[in-house]
């Protein structure tokens, strides 16, 4: 049936006059910002306008609060730049925590799928144990690591202990940061199933030709396996950069507290740049210095992006090819 | 120097694989997975691979142990952790009652459905536009959508909260229902991507016989990405579900998730946590979560993850 009215579709539209196209091309085009309205509002009223409200605020001297609150300039941004150094201390401390966790969860991530894509025993129980961390909610994840990390019940300080060292308060400077990587870490089987699914995509054909010229297993990986799936990779870079930069939630929920949102108490370690933007905007009630914050943090982003998209125009694979070729047609 | 050094596991018993790619093809059409076909795994990938589990699954016993532990194990450390002799499973049922569990369990699965239902819908219709109607200026808000993509949602919740506080929002579920219409940038690619496989001669077909767009997409395409759009159900729930940050800036104490309830809600009258019932908390908390994702793994595998990102 499909084909009869696909063949009279064809003979249709080829009859159908130049006036009835425009209509039809209008109709579709009607149709189609009818369907895409909820998105596009959607950016307008919850992107832009927070966006863009946040940089109204950031040159004002607002508290969240009180209704008394006056445009001060540039002075927050003054402020940011030169007198405050915790400001750039908080952006460092972010910038070497995500060059420290990405490439090794990335890198841990590709390892964990050649493991699981070998043709090992109960090989979807195995991958199973190695994914479910990636999807346990955040809260859940924090509990369990504090308790691992906890002083006196606390797993690893069992362990310290049976090889007759001192208990350790890890969840204090300065050991805390180190929790924060392994609980970030524990995570890495998301990326894990992505590289699998790439893994898989790699014709056996290649790595077998290899293998023929005496290419040893490393060799293979190396030559063959990683540059094919290397897009792969590079997204999960990425994203795993973008995603560690603003990571906020997880040093909060780390930081030894049972009361609601303190980010106030989260060790100094930890306080990357987004929990020092949150301190500032919910602790000390500076929602226009917070903002002005959050506006570096915006254009630091932004330029990483449009240079990573420039790097990446030769590896990284849009559908924005498959659509061209499409509308040729 | 053999390739058996070179070996990533770092073993020395894999058999010559010179010899083993010599060997006829396997006769299943079906393409293996492994990296050479004979290969047997070695001894140093299953220690490999026990390693990793321990280090994986440590976590989800060592909270099962503190859940089952009274007040007195707890203090004795690891020893009394480790004390199997009492496990207390009422730890569970009064986790489940002295604070107000279910009240906080109906709200996460309102919350969380109410999400789930509008993304999908949203992002389908959203994600349809971009593959199969055309109009002057699509490209360039398919490029928007791709940059949001980018844009730290983290970042931007800070300023919807202080927009949102300002509309009186803040204390109400209209902030997800408002997410949840606008669809969201990830599950729009997603659906993208769906629809722009499908073949046009269906599309075509439904169109000559009268249909037009909007019902062709509802009775044509919607019930073709019924695998896509439970996907994306899914993963929209279990993302809502586990989301932490959005309902504690925006909701009050009574009416807020099950993330915000077992982060702060354990605690005796003096303020001091009662971390045996927190634990028992979290794991019933992300139960659901795991069980979707164990039942749905191969599925999500190959229909979200992989695809999204293979292009």
């Amino acid at each position: 049936m499909s084909t009869l009215a696909a063949a009279a579709a064809a003979t249709n539209v080829a009859a159908a006059g130049a006036a009835r196209t425009r209509g039809w091309r209008r109709y579709r085009a009607r149709t189609f910002y009818l369907f895409a309205s909820p998105w596009i509002a959607g950016f307008v009223l919850l992107t832009l306008t927070p966006v863009v409200y946040a940089l109204i605020v950031s040159f004002t001297n607002y508290d969240g609060a009180s209704a008394k609150w006056r445009f001060i300039g540039i002075r927050n941004y003054v402020e940011l730049f030169t007198a405050s150094p915790a400001v750039w201390e908080s952006m460092m401390r972010t910038v070497a925590y995500t060059a420290v966790v990405v490439p090794l969860s990335v890198a841990g991530g590709l390892f964990l799928a050649l493991l699981v894509n070998e043709r090992i025993r109960a090989r979807g129980v195995v991958r199973a144990i190695f994914f479910v961390p990636s999807v346990v909610p955040i809260v859940a994840t924090a509990i369990m690591w504090r308790l691992i990390f906890s002083k006196d019940a606390g797993l690893l300080n069992g362990i310290v202990q049976v090889f007759g060292g001192q208990k350790v308060t890890w969840l204090a400077d300065p050991y805390v940061i180190y929790a924060l990587i392994v609980m970030s870490l524990w995570g890495l089987g998301g990326g894990m199933i992505i590289s699998l699914a790439a893994l898989q995509d790699v014709p056996q054909e290649l790595t077998e030709a290899a293998r023929l010229d005496g290419a040893g297993r490393l060799r293979v990986l190396r030559s063959v396996v990683v540059p094919l799936i290397s897009p792969v990779l590079y997204f999960q870079v990425i994203t795993g950069i973008i995603a560690t930069l603003q990571m906020l939630v997880q040093p909060m929920l780390l930081a030894e507290s049972s009361g609601k949102l303190s980010s106030a108490m989260v060790p100094e370690s930890t306080t990357l740049f987004m929990v020092h933007v949150y301190n500032e905007f919910f602790y000390n009630n500076r929602f226009g210095y917070g903002s002005a914050m959050l506006w570096v943090f915006f254009v630091v982003i932004l330029l990483f992006t449009v240079i990573m998209q420039r790097v990446s125009r030769r590896v990284v694979f849009y559908q924005n090819d498959v659509e061209d070729r499409e509308d040729e047609k | 120097m053999t390739h058996l050094a070179e070996s990533p596991m770092g073993t020395a018993t894999t058999p010559p694989t010179t010899t083993l790619a010599l060997r006829a093809p396997a006769p299943k059409a079906r393409r293996r997975t492994s990296s050479s076909p004979g290969d047997r795994p070695s001894v140093g990938i299953y220690i490999m691979i026990v390693i990793a589990i321990a280090i994986f699954g440590i976590p989800f016993i060592w909270i099962v142990l503190t859940a089952l532990a009274t007040p007195q194990q707890l203090n004795d450390g690891v020893s009394g952790l480790l004390d199997l002799s009492s496990p207390v499973w009422s730890n569970f049922i009064d986790a489940v009652t002295k604070v107000d569990y279910l009240s906080y369990g109906a709200n996460s699965l309102f919350l969380s459905i109410m999400t789930a239902v509008l993304t999908t819908f949203s992002s389908a219709t959203v994600g349809f536009a971009f593959a199969r109607l055309r109009a002057p200026g699509k490209n360039a808000l398919f490029l928007l959508v791709v940059s949001t993509m980018m844009i730290p949602a983290m970042a931007t919740l800070i300023p919807t909260y202080v927009l949102f506080a300002r509309l009186g929002l803040v204390g109400t579920y209209w902030p997800w229902v408002l997410w949840g219409l606008a669809g969201a940038p990830f599950f729009i690619f997603l659906f993208r991507q769906f629809f722009s496989a499908v073949p046009r001669e269906l599309e075509d077909a439904a169109i000559m016989d009268g249909a037009g767009w909007i019902r062709s997409y509802f009775l044509v395409f919607l019930p073709l990405a019924r695998p896509a759009l439970l996907t994306v159900f899914l993963l929209s729930f279990t993302g809502a579900w586990g989301d932490y940050l959005a309902p504690a800036l925006l909701l009050n104490m009574d009416n807020t998730t099950l993330a915000v309830a077992t982060t702060s809600m354990y605690a005796d009258p003096r303020g001091n946590p009662l971390v045996p019932l927190q634990s028992a908390g979290a794991i019933i908390y992300m139960l659901p979560v795991i069980i979707v994702f164990l039942f749905g793994q191969r599925y999500f595998m190959s229909s979200a993850m992989g695809s999204s990102v293979k292009g």
